[in-house]
């Protein structure tokens, strides 16, 4: 991994320490200060480029290596994402506007994002298209020199609080569904968009309705070619080959369950501490996963059949470090300060990781990769 | 950390696959059942040819991956020969092979050989070790025999853990070829008109299987560089392996077997021989509940130490 990382992983864990509260769970609560936690500790990471790290020097990054996006994507999770939403517009919008985006484009959106000053949604997912996105039907009609953008988007993370949507639409009908797509980068303000919260158990924030009533946008919002939007969103989702890594989340609370329970910990039933050393190794299987395709990534040559065996790995960790740090924490609930906020970070964790295996493709998506690369000719 | 083999090592381990193959691939470990007084014969000249006793496993970092390679290539053909135990034989002690031992019952699958042997626990303690007559045919025993150990020393730890790596390399010799066996099975094998690699239910099996065999070949990667760094926790990763290997082996012959049918109960068929000549290493010495238990009481209140930058892992709050 190098020294370069190493370092970087000591300077980001010291940035936390500083900035970041101890009870701190996440951008997205009921409580605006954790909000503004997140976007005071965007400010600090930008302000010493560490926000875009991946970025090219051109647009404000440093070029970083792999390695060291990894040891971000890990310290950042580890810490319940203090970026807050910034994730998803430094990992992959910037980088796809960077790519497909038109010089005005680039100098609009870009530097609000290297500077962590703006929240980006994801507008993909309808009522009847979830893992088969292509079928969507927010449609874009022609209208003079622009367009009208009507439908109905859902799951829709940050929507509440995002002032930007990449939104994915149908443009025209054509053989194919993939065919007809493309890709509107278009203001949240707007009135015509109606964001509705869903109440669910991951917290406020996470998921939303986003309704499209006649939206008028210009050929300016459009990013690459109308009808070319499937291509853009295959890349997408090349930049997220490995996605989060939910692997540091779970072992930095395994790691740390011994030490909450202190004397306690020698009370726990033999199997229990048994099934949390077997998540160790589990963890560090996942670890070595996503080690195995950043390698891969850093030669060029990701295999999509090692990508997908990394998600179904790691996303079934998630799910099974909870339910036994959920058993730890219940067997014997932790005392003291200490001890609160980690039965606060458990449970956290536990809710969160239901949607692990469903969220960013589902894990049912992941084996349907894994075995057409698997069953492909040899 | 070192996550890759080299190149040397992983064109050793091609060179060791074709070379067993050449010599009787499937039918090796069937003629060495038939005849189990000729089995070190069958196999002796393949492993002198490809230099197997000239590797000096705890002496080198490129040694002990070809090492760790010509074990996979081993358990691919399910080759009926200790050839992971001679490997980690010990460098001070003249004896010709390692059989790490636990509980009250030694044992290890070297019937009917002759050589010497030296023995050690998980904590250290080594034993020269003397190779019993085997109590039942090879059909129901696979070769495992009772030991008599003589005591010798406490100074086997860096034994123990080289001993528990390098079988898990032929295990997941064995995981590569059952699942390899189960995918051209279904790519083949037509039911309701179709081949049953065309029905969901069947990938996503055979998917669950490849997730937990490409998961223990990265972990026996790392556990094969830290005991090659003699790191402290060398054992600690050694018994990491081995968990995650008895789970993996638990789940990709499971499924090999439902997908292969009826047919891969029978003789004829390679996967019965591979999983039933996989049973000692995954029960011996430690099987899947011992190897979880004395992982959990080795770590105590400390997780795994990893190693994945310049500096080990710490808890962080």
């Amino acid at each position: 991994m190098g020294k370069a990382a190493a370092g970087l992983r000591g300077e980001l864990r010291e940035l936390v320490a500083e900035n970041v509260p101890a009870d701190f769970l996440g951008a997205f609560t009921d409580d605006p200060a954790d909000l503004e936690t997140a976007q005071g500790f965007c400010r600090v990471l930008a302000e010493r480029g560490l926000l875009c790290l991946a970025w090219p020097e051109e647009y404000g990054g440093a070029g970083a290596s792999v390695w060291e996006q990894t040891v971000v994507r890990e310290e950042m999770w580890a810490h319940h994402e203090p970026r807050g939403a910034q994730y998803m517009g430094v990992n992959w919008v910037g980088p796809t506007i960077m790519r497909h985006g038109t010089a005005e484009q680039r100098s609009r959106h870009l530097p609000p994002i290297a500077r962590g000053e703006v929240i980006w949604c994801q507008g993909f997912s309808e009522p009847d298209a979830g893992s088969d996105l292509a079928s969507l039907r927010t449609a874009a009609r022609r209208d003079g020199d622009g367009w009208r953008i009507s439908g109905q988007k859902i799951w829709t993370s940050y929507a509440t609080m995002a002032q930007w949507c990449f939104l994915l639409a149908r443009t025209s009908k054509q053989e194919k569904k993939q065919q007809g797509l493309t890709i509107f980068l278009v203001p949240m303000s707007d009135p015509a968009i109606e964001v509705r919260p869903i109440d669910c158990m991951m917290g406020p924030h996470h998921l939303n309705e986003v309704f499209f009533d006649d939206l008028k946008v210009t050929e300016a919002d459009v990013l690459g070619d109308v009808d070319g939007g499937w291509k853009v969103v295959q890349e997408v989702l090349s930049f997220e080959r490995v996605g989060i890594a939910r692997y540091a989340r779970c072992e930095r609370l395994l790691r740390l369950a011994p030490e909450v329970l202190g004397d306690r910990w020698d009370d726990l039933p033999d199997e229990l501490r048994g099934r949390w050393a077997g998540a160790l190794t589990r963890c560090r299987r996942a670890r070595l996963l996503a080690y195995q395709v950043v390698a891969a990534q850093d030669r060029g040559a990701v295999r999509p059949g090692d990508a997908a065996a990394y998600r179904i790995a790691v996303t079934k960790l998630d799910q099974e470090s909870a339910e036994v740090l959920m058993e730890i924490v219940g067997s014997a609930p932790p005392d003291g300060e200490q001890g609160r906020i980690f039965r606060r970070e458990v449970e956290d964790h536990w809710r969160y990781a239901q949607a692990s295996t469903v969220a960013s493709g589902s894990i049912e998506v992941q084996r349907i990769l894994l075995a057409r690369a698997m069953l492909a000719a040899s | 950390m070192n996550i890759e083999l080299s190149e040397e090592a992983a064109e050793y381990g091609r060179q060791a696959l074709e070379a067993f193959k050449a010599a009787g691939g499937d039918g090796l470990v069937q003629q060495a059942e038939a005849e189990p007084g000729h089995r070190a014969e069958q196999v002796a000249p393949v492993l002198a040819e490809l230099g197997a006793w000239d590797l000096d496993a705890r002496g080198d970092a490129d040694e002990l991956e070809a090492a760790a390679a010509l074990c996979r290539s081993a358990g691919y053909w399910a080759v009926p020969y200790p050839v992971a135990e001679r490997l980690a034989r010990p460098a001070d002690l003249g004896t010709d092979g390692l059989v790490v031992v636990a509980g009250t019952a030694p044992a290890g699958a070297v019937a009917g050989l002759d050589l010497r042997w030296t023995a050690v626990t998980p904590d250290g303690r080594r034993a020269t070790a003397a190779a019993l007559p085997p109590a039942a045919p090879p059909r129901e025993s696979a070769f495992v025999t009772g030991l008599a150990l003589t005591p010798l020393d406490e100074a086997g730890a860096a034994d123990a853990a080289l001993g528990l790596v390098l079988p898990c390399w032929t295990l997941l010799g064995m995981l590569d070829r059952a699942i390899d066996l189960a995918r051209e099975h279904v790519l083949v094998r037509e039911q309701f008109g179709r081949p049953l690699a065309q029905f969901q239910g069947v990938q996503f099996q055979l998917t669950d299987a490849e997730v937990e065999r490409s998961g223990l070949e990265m972990m026996a990667r790392y556990a094969l560089w830290s005991g090659q760094a003699n790191l402290p926790e060398a054992l600690d990763d050694a018994l990491a392996l081995r968990l995650a290997a008895l789970e993996a082996a638990e789940t990709v012959f499971r499924v090999a077997h439902q997908l292969h049918g009826a047919i891969g109960f029978c003789d004829e068929s390679p996967l019965s021989w591979i999983s039933r000549y996989s049973q000692p290493v995954r029960r011996l010495p430690l099987g899947l509940s011992a190897t979880r238990d004395l992982l959990a009481r080795r770590l105590g209140r400390h997780a795994l130490t990893g190693r994945y930058g310049d500096v080990a892992e710490r808890v962080t709050s």
